[in-house]
């Protein structure tokens, strides 16, 4: 991803108490499919916040974090579930230009 | 010269001049060309959602290229496979997925054509929506440039900005990375003025 130089954007990365509570209820044990965003060098890192954001509903910093985590790791996983609605949340990134996958948690 | 995107109130504005207005409507009618669906987009949701899935039951031409027809390598960066390692889970990803995103990303195209045609001294006036619509479809035309460039990892986005410095001033590369950098300027304004705050009135 590219951040503009002399452009700053606030990152407020530490995990709140919130973001702990909302993460666990995401990682239900029976649900076997992710979503994941690969990193390119397109995409703006403010962009992809904003698409977690505005897609998903997380929080700033929870759209952050995994911005960060698809622009340091390569990849992350932004999303688990029912394969079905891993299709869907897949295409519905593809349409914000990400370069989303899904595929089964192994 | 042109004036980044700012927040005014319940409208995102910026000013761009006659020929940044010229090249960012040559370069989304490009793009909406490469994304052409195969029934265009009406404006109503629901009416484009069942022809999309009619198009994705019914066969035709979606994703395949006809013998002979290579499919343009944009297109897979544009409409990504689905999924990595499973060519079969890819297809039909595809199959029930590429009508519909392409009547979505041309619809975003489209309302961001008809903003910047409707500009008034230069001014590209957006409401919410529009805005939304504006920066997917600036994405769509910079990951359509980028590929163009041949961007398609982080080294080889620093190896062209490494070699600019070695092309002459009328190398058309020059000028192709000149305008993806202000595409990427203007859509990194965009963004920061949707994430913000409201913003003072200008």
């Amino acid at each position: 991803m590219r951040v503009l130089p002399g452009l700053t954007i606030a990152m407020s990365i530490a995990p709140t108490q919130e973001e702990v509570a909302e993460t666990g209820g995401l990682l239900a044990p029976e649900v076997p499919w992710v979503t994941i965003v690969w990193n390119d060098p397109v995409n703006l890192m403010s962009y992809v916040t904003w698409v977690f954001q505005t897609y998903f509903g997380y929080k700033r910093s929870k759209a952050e974090r995994l911005m960060l985590d698809v622009h340091e790791k390569g990849r992350a996983v932004v999303s688990n579930g029912p394969r079905e609605s891993m299709e869907r949340d897949a295409e519905a990134l593809q349409g914000y230009g990400l370069w989303a996958t899904f595929e089964k948690d192994e | 010269m042109a004036r980044a995107f700012v927040r005014d109130g319940s409208r995102y504005v910026a000013v761009l001049d006659d020929s940044e207005r010229t090249v960012l409507a040559g370069l989304m009618e490009q793009t909406r060309v490469l994304l052409a669906p195969e029934v265009e987009p009406t404006g109503d949701e629901w009416g484009d959602l069942v022809a999309s899935l009619g198009v994705s039951l019914g066969g035709g031409r979606v994703a395949e290229a006809g013998p002979g027809e290579a499919r343009d390598p944009a297109l897979d960066r544009l409409l990504p496979a689905g999924h990595r390692g499973d060519d079969a889970i890819a297809a039909e990803f595809r199959r029930l997925t590429e009508e519909g995103l392409r009547q979505r990303k041309s619809g975003n195209l489209d309302v961001a054509l008809a903003r910047l045609r409707a500009t008034r001294r230069g001014r590209v006036v957006l409401d919410h929506r529009e805005a939304a619509a504006f920066v997917m479809a600036l994405t769509d035309v910079r990951l359509l440039l980028g590929e163009r460039l041949g961007l398609r990892t982080e080294e080889d986005a620093d190896a062209l900005y490494e070699s600019l410095d070695d092309l002459d001033d009328d190398e058309p590369t020059g000028y192709a990375v000149a305008w993806y950098d202000f595409l990427t300027w203007l859509q990194e304004t965009l963004t920061v003025a949707l994430m913000g705050e409201p913003g003072p009135r200008v």
